[in-house]
């Protein structure tokens, strides 16, 4: 289907109006990938590109024992948390669309409402009970007060309730109880959602910063995106090129999930936004 | 794993599972499965929330022995800051500047995708939304190297045609705008998408109708583009006014911490530095309970907005 809805003059003008805001969006991108395939000589020239393109910068990001710490306490967080993350909203979503019981709407607005409470709000007795806990500057610090996801369960309670009841009666009749219904039923049917949900999740914890900045402190617990800005305070100008290979490799896993399913991700980023 | 089901073979149904379904499964069984979810909100969520309203009205540093109350000079004493003072300014500027840039500006972004053929919108569509994928502390090392103005490349580049590259984010002037601006950048496909959401719901059959009755480009524009873009402007324009008070945090964290003399700090990060900066748990709990009320208002109408949109849909 290709329903052009513009007059041929209006559609010029779009698609150059439209070019200028892609090169606008894409040009800084453009820039810093060019700046960390520069050499160390190339690194202050006015070039968007280098002339004698190299990875040394990755190779030294990589080679960057800190850098490595970071990366695998966010890909281990972060990993976790959405694993966690996907349970208790699956569960949390089939009591709200399969079951009717005594505080149900209650519990339903208790859910939405924490939807609408941003992290800064919560922050100063979040951290001292972690402080408290002993769970300062630990994955599980990071990764424990996140677990409950209000918009991910409203996700798939949305999901679930359009999901036809027939299937979960023939499953009744066929003798399998709530927990066979779930796992055999719904579950398989609902891999779509899941995996758009999942993405959406990994994308949020792995970009988080504001908790982590609270909580972490030392490469025990430190993610990339709190060493990175690190990184750029200690920074004294002869390591721009280093710096950018990070902030590149920082941004490959959500860029590559991205372009591997790209429209499932388009439509539930805003979903999330009308909700959250 | 997949526990046996009485239907199946009651006998080897753990204990535990019999007796819940003794009780009454309806109730017992999906109030389990709610239990972590709940039982977290509540600790990490609601119990906070009350906790700081308690905390408004002590003095306090986390570290002290005592908590003294004193009733509400916390409060008093935030209205009277300096900090406070600049905070609400910049915060207003924020939420006045995002309006054209964020709010306005994506509206005839999301008219040229739709107008344009599918498959052209979409290459668009994708290069617009990708800032959103990038974290906001990537973003925001990226830009303060960009604009850098002693050793980034768009200063050099400037240096070629005999400009100078202002010190941007160290300029009380200017580092405000600076944020914005990256802001903008971040936060300008995600708006795009939400307007095409709300543009996907015309039937381009009418501008067909209308066109071949003779309309005109602009009299197609105010009389069927633009009513029914009015609920998605409405609801964008507050999930901006969020998102301007919220996210900000960190680019302002990352690049100025609140400065050059508070010329970047808004009400968020002025929480946060009381509580976490200068450790006065009181102030900070007293601004937060202020920004509470704040975001219930504005939330509400956010739900309005949200209801009316749904309502054109």
């Amino acid at each position: 289907m290709s329903a052009m809805t513009l007059s041929p003059a209006w559609r010029v003008t779009a698609h150059v109006a439209l070019l200028m805001v892609c090169f606008a969006i894409i040009g800084p991108m453009l820039l810093v990938v060019g700046t960390s395939l520069k050499p160390d000589n190339e690194i202050f020239s006015p070039l968007p590109f280098p002339v004698s393109p190299t990875l040394d910068n990755y190779a030294a990001i990589l080679g960057d024992a800190a850098f490595r710490t970071y990366l695998w306490n966010s890909t281990g967080t972060t990993l976790l948390r959405v694993a966690g993350q996907l349970v208790l909203c699956v569960l949390a979503a089939y009591a709200f669309a399969r079951f009717r019981f005594p505080g149900h709407n209650a519990l339903f607005f208790l859910v939405l409402g924490a939807m609408m409470i941003p992290p800064q709000l919560t922050m100063i007795p979040n951290y001292i009970l972690i402080a408290d806990l002993g769970w300062f500057d630990t994955w599980t610090g990071i990764i424990v007060p996140n677990l409950a996801m209000p918009f991910g369960t409203f996700l798939l309670r949305q999901h679930m309730l359009a999901f036809p009841r027939e299937l979960f009666d023939a499953a009744e009749v066929d003798g399998a109880g709530p927990w066979r219904q779930l796992w055999l039923v719904l579950i398989p049917n609902l891999r779509p959602a899941l995996g758009a949900l999942a993405i959406v999740l990994f994308i949020e914890a792995w970009n988080e910063y504001f908790w982590p900045l609270l909580i972490s402190e030392t490469d025990r617990s430190a993610t990339l995106q709190i060493g990175l800005r690190g990184f750029l305070n200690e920074e004294t100008g002869d390591e721009f090129g280093k710096l950018m290979a990070g902030v590149t490799l920082a941004s490959l896993p959500a860029l590559a999930i991205f372009f591997a399913f790209q429209r499932q991700v388009m439509q539930t980023f805003v979903s999330s936004g009308l909700k959250g | 794993m997949v526990p046996v089901t009485a239907a199946e073979a009651p006998r080897t149904r753990p204990r535990l599972w019999a007796r819940l379904a003794a009780v009454r499964e309806e109730t017992a069984l999906p109030l389990l499965f709610l239990s972590p979810t709940i039982l977290l909100l509540g600790v990490f969520v609601y119990w906070p929330l009350l906790y700081t309203v308690y905390l408004s009205f002590v003095d306090w540093n986390f570290v002290a022995d005592s908590k003294d109350f004193v009733g509400f000079e916390n409060y008093s004493g935030i209205l009277g800051s300096t900090l406070f003072n600049d905070a609400a300014r910049n915060t207003l500027l924020y939420v006045v500047g995002s309006i054209p840039l964020k709010v306005l500006l994506p509206i005839p972004i999301a008219i040229g995708i739709w107008g344009l053929s599918q498959r052209m919108g979409d290459i668009y569509k994708t290069i617009i939304f990708l800032p959103t994928l990038i974290s906001f502390v990537v973003v925001a090392i990226a830009f303060s190297w960009l604009l850098n103005p002693f050793m980034g490349i768009i200063g050099e580049m400037l240096r070629l045609v005999g400009l100078r590259m202002p010190a941007v984010f160290s300029d009380a002037d200017l580092a405000l705008w600076g944020i914005l601006g990256i802001s903008t950048w971040k936060i300008i496909g995600f708006n795009t998408l939400l307007y095409l959401a709300g543009l996907a719901t015309i039937n381009r059959d009418y501008v067909e109708a209308m066109r071949v009755d003779g309309a005109s480009d602009g009299s197609i524009f105010r009389h069927l583009i633009w009513p029914m873009l009015t609920p998605t402007t409405f609801f964008v324009a507050i999930a901006t006014v969020i998102f301007s008070l919220q996210q900000v945090f960190t680019p302002i964290d990352v690049l100025t911490q609140g400065g050059p003399s508070n010329s970047t700090t808004n009400l968020f990060y002025m929480v946060y530095q009381y509580a976490f900066v200068t450790f006065n748990v009181g102030f900070g709990s007293a601004g937060t309970v202020m920004l509470f009320a704040l975001m219930i208002i504005v939330t509400l109408l956010k739900v309005k907005a949200f209801e009316r949109w749904v309502h054109y849909q």
